[in-house]
């Protein structure tokens, strides 16, 4: 060996141990990756940016009867969609009334942070994506992301900017749930070396007991238990079940198609309600 | 003062590397194998570089990529008390095991001083494999219990195929790049 490849390997040394004495604590690493998020953030938004566009474009390519057509379409949804909402606001109105008569609360609506993922992870082994909002809309790790299908994942690393979703299928991403029309309780979590084109979950720590009741088809719901994770948000439906030595677990396909997910909704609180009014004494 | 300029361009072209692999998918049909490109230049840098080179190759390298991909999850006991900041394999060891490979392939620079090329073809996929096995290895032994899928092997050794194919373009696109700035590799073994 020369003796200015002994003098690089000394100076190598010092370097990773001054790293890994600097970065030992967990949350100094975290700070490193917000930092190094924050840094690449507006090249993966540009490049998004550009996917999106061309994607617009190459779908954008219509002739005249076709737009014509599809204005025709949209004037009628439009329509639908208007008389449909008037329905809505009058059952809205209507079902407001009832409750505040029977002085039930108000039931709990998320608050949701629209957002867009910008990357996905490079790594093999860890499932997640890159969103494009972080802690300046409220962001914080450990809040959920949804779609209207469902459960999508939750963040982890969130930059000022931009912040890591750890979806479903990863084994990291653990979520109490249950399973329809039954009190079947368990954890649901992603496989190891789970493939994002066909997905799967697990549905551990069933009863042995309930394996009659747990057909295929039957939706999973998350259960509220742990905190993270509200109750009643769809997470899949049942595909197998199978017998374990101590427990049974289920097999469980995901509710959302994570491989072609482009917006999501980070879950930041719950939305903030007028309390319900006291109803009046009544009077004989 | 080429050496450098050469070190420059190897390592630029690594990060860029590094953060161009978000934006590309995991091939369906394939077992969802991905192609990696940064490890074929870290096999480039390894025989191409001197020591010293190669190890700040490996330096920047192992941090970026760690960065980008380090998971980090908030644990809750199931008692009730804090909730624990984790990180699954850590900020840093990707800087260890880059440097430990590159040690290894630079061990095959009097081959690559030959004009061989296949052996930068052989070095890249064996770089993607190591590094795509010791991650999971790390992974699998942190989460507990040995787990060894059937889809796990295709996941590891077609990236390392995939390697292979696209180490020979590397490999002739930057011995131009070396040619134009008059970098010779030369060979550091003491005389």
């Amino acid at each position: 060996m020369s003796r200015n490849s002994i003098i690089a390997l000394i100076v190598f040394f010092v370097a990773v141990i001054a790293f890994f004495v600097l970065t030992r604590h967990t949350e100094t690493q975290q700070r490193v990756q917000q930092n190094v998020l924050s840094f690449v953030r507006p090249l993966f938004g540009l490049t998004s940016n550009l996917s999106a566009k061309a994607e617009a474009v190459a779908k954008g390519m219509k002739t005249l009867p076709q737009l014509e057509e599809e204005n025709r379409q949209l004037k009628l949804t439009n329509e639908q969609l208007t008389l449909r909402n008037q329905l809505l606001n009058d059952m809205e109105r209507e079902n407001t009334g009832l409750r505040n008569a029977l002085g039930f609360k108000q039931r709990s609506q998320f608050k949701l942070v629209p957002a867009r993922i910008i990357a996905r992870s490079s790594a093999t082994w860890w499932t997640s994506v890159q969103i494009d909002r972080g802690e300046r809309d409220g962001l914080d790790s450990d809040m959920p992301v949804v779609v209207d299908e469902g459960l999508v994942g939750k963040t982890t690393t969130v930059a000022e900017n931009t912040a890591y979703v750890l979806l479903i299928t990863d084994e990291g991403c653990k979520v109490a749930a249950t399973v329809e029309s039954t009190r079947e309780n368990g954890i649901l979590s992603g496989e190891r070396t789970s493939s994002g084109n066909a997905p799967e979950l697990s549905l551990n720590f069933l009863a042995k007991t309930a394996v009659p009741q747990l057909k295929p088809g039957l939706k999973v719901f998350s259960s509220g238990v742990g905190g993270v994770f509200p109750s009643g948000l769809v997470l899949g439906e049942i595909r197998s079940v199978e017998m374990r030595a101590l427990d049974a677990r289920a097999r469980v396909s995901p509710a959302v198609n994570l491989a072609r997910l482009e917006n999501v909704f980070v879950v930041v609180g719950q939305r903030e309600t007028p309390p319900a009014p006291t109803p009046a004494p009544r009077t004989r | 003062m080429n050496t450098l300029a050469f070190f420059g361009i190897v390592l630029v072209a690594q990060c860029v590397a590094i953060l161009a692999q978000h934006l590309v998918p995991t091939i369906g049909p394939l077992f969802d194998a991905r192609p990696l490109l940064y490890p074929v230049l870290l096999a480039y840098g390894a025989l191409a570089l001197p020591f010293g080179g190669m190890l700040a190759l490996a330096f920047c390298s192992g941090l970026l990529w760690d960065a980008l991909t380090a998971q980090f999850l908030v644990q809750r006991a199931a008692g009730g008390g804090p909730p624990q900041l984790v990180v699954e394999n850590s900020l840093g060891w990707s800087i260890l095991l880059y440097a430990l490979l590159g040690a290894l392939i630079h061990g095959l620079r009097p081959l690559f001083l030959r004009g061989r090329w296949d052996i930068h073809c052989l070095a890249s996929g064996f770089c993607t494999v190591a590094i795509l096995l010791t991650e999971y290895l790390l992974m699998t032994f942190r989460r507990g219990g040995l787990v060894f899928p059937s889809t796990l092997w295709p996941r590891i050794f077609l990236p390392g195929f995939f390697a292979m194919l696209a180490a020979p373009p590397v490999y002739f696109l930057f011995n131009y790049l070396a040619n134009l700035l008059d970098y010779r590799v030369r060979n550091e073994a003491p005389s």
